[in-house]
């Protein structure tokens, strides 16, 4: 991914020009305070990089704004600049700039802000989605497929293990807005997903198995809650499920030619 | 020995330069566990300090003595003796505190910290060297589980040692305590960030890449 056009910016840049319909749907809904949430965010994340710049000599990155957006939108709502702000500077630290910058690191900034407001504050209640916000997304992730910055394995895997959890027993619409704002912003991020094409797919389903799970037998939990929890899990299994697509592929491989 | 022994460098060395803990990450087991609140990460680390410093002690002195085939074996039983007289003192004088660490006085007998300095260093040094050097290493330790200890407390409780530090919300103060840091994910957190703020400060203490082909192959970004 460096060769000619195609450096790390430009994929951040084609990610985000994919989630502005939601972002825009999302803040004309919003108003004043989904305004001053993404300012802040913005605001943190931008001082991290910058000081990450100065400090170690790491590229700044577009991918902050990115981070920046998906906090702001799934945030817990109620917990005052301070606390966020805490929130933020933990994701965009400990999930991205200690690994190097944007490309190197294992979890999405994102949810990993998001996983520590939530258990910090259990308190706090989680947004509600409204319904739009999903139709957003939908052309946010036809955006990020046909640009091919979005992992289409994990957004096929999510989407089948949906459907065949509707066919089975109907998930609740709030559900399914959240799972799908949150596959778009979370999930399917070209760097924290899995690498081979198995690993995409199964990464995907497990997501999607996740949130289905949680859905029936986590009681008390709010739906962005549940797509977060199913988001950070997923994430952190996606080497795991490369690791066994690989080890999959080999064995194929050596029964197909013998041993050597 | 030719070397003079530099009784205040070996006391002092295992406080940041050599920490037991953040650069051997030794007996990070029990740090993790007992530091919910300052007056168990104290009570942990006299515990340890003072089992860590008599057992040095009593090894170096018997050091000649102990068959190599089975000084651990030696090692455990005097350290493990030692142990159950402080866990039988707490018992006896702070039951509460005994309560709160549960059998995490118990398990000083299995801390990777003082078997590592007995095995390491008392059987090779007369008994006032190993001694200073095990009281030293059980500073490090002591001053890492405290400083971790405190900050737990402070950021989850708003309290240091029981006394109320910042004012809380409820009480109609401004701070909102962060109930993740009472978890144990937030002492690894913690754990973390000391390590990585004391690596890089002494940046001798990094560890070399694991992989120097990644490194070089990458083309500048």
């Amino acid at each position: 991914m460096s060769r000619g056009l195609w450096d790390r910016e430009t994929v951040a840049l084609l990610l985000l020009a994919a989630l502005m319909p939601m972002a825009m749907l999302w803040l004309w809904y919003g108003g004043a305070a989904a305004f001053g949430r993404l300012w802040l965010a913005l605001l943190v994340a931008g001082a991290w990089h910058l000081l990450f710049m100065l400090a170690r000599a790491q590229p700044p990155s577009f991918a902050g704004a990115l981070s920046a957006l998906a906090i702001a939108m799934l945030a817990p709502v109620e917990l005052g600049p301070l606390r966020l702000a805490l929130g933020i500077s933990f994701g965009v630290i400990a999930g991205e700039l200690v690994f190097g910058g944007w490309g190197r690191n294992l979890v999405n900034p994102a949810t990993v802000a998001l996983a520590f407001l939530g258990f910090g504050f259990p308190a706090a209640p989680w947004p509600d989605l409204l319904a739009p916000l999903a139709w957003a997304a939908i052309p946010a992730a036809l955006i990020g497929l046909a640009a091919g910055v979005m992992p289409a394995g994990v957004i096929g895997g999510a989407l089948a293990a949906g459907l065949a959890a509707q066919a089975a027993a109907p998930l609740p619409p709030g559900i399914w807005i959240a799972a799908s704002v949150a596959l778009v912003l979370l999930v399917a991020d070209p760097v924290a997903s899995a690498g081979t094409r198995l690993g995409r797919w199964l990464n995907g389903a497990l997501y999607g198995g996740l949130v289905i799970l949680f859905a029936h037998w986590w009681t008390g939990a709010a739906p962005v809650q549940i797509a977060v929890a199913a988001a950070l899990l997923a994430s952190l299994t996606a080497p795991l499920l490369d690791e066994a697509a690989i080890a999959l592929w080999l064995a194929q491989r050596r029964r197909r030619l013998g041993q050597s | 020995m030719t070397r003079r022994f530099d009784l205040w460098a070996t006391l002092t060395d295992p406080l940041i330069r050599q920490n037991p803990v953040t650069l051997q990450i030794l007996g990070i087991c029990s740090a993790l566990a007992v530091t919910t609140s300052v007056a168990t990460a104290l009570t942990m680390a006299v515990s340890l300090t003072v089992v860590l410093t008599l057992s040095a002690g009593v090894i170096s002195v018997i050091r000649r003595h102990i068959p190599d085939t089975i000084r651990l074996i030696v090692q455990i039983v005097i350290i493990a003796s030692l142990v159950i007289v402080i866990d039988q003192v707490l018992q006896a004088y702070f039951i509460e505190i005994s309560r709160a660490l549960s059998v995490f006085v118990g398990l000083i007998t299995t801390n990777c910290l003082v078997l590592g300095r007995t095995e390491a260093y008392a059987r090779y040094h007369p008994p006032h060297h190993a001694m200073v050097d095990a009281f030293g290493n059980g500073l490090g330790y002591s001053l890492i589980l405290i400083v971790i200890g405190a900050l737990r407390e402070l950021l989850g409780k708003g309290t240091l040692l029981g006394q109320p530090v910042l004012p809380l919300a409820e009480a109609g103060g401004w701070f909102t305590p962060l109930s993740l840091m009472l978890q144990p994910p937030a002492a690894f957190f913690l754990l973390g960030l000391a390590v990585w703020a004391i690596r890089s400060v002494r940046s001798e203490q990094a560890e070399p890449p694991q992989s120097a082909e990644l490194v070089r192959k990458e083309p500048g970004e």
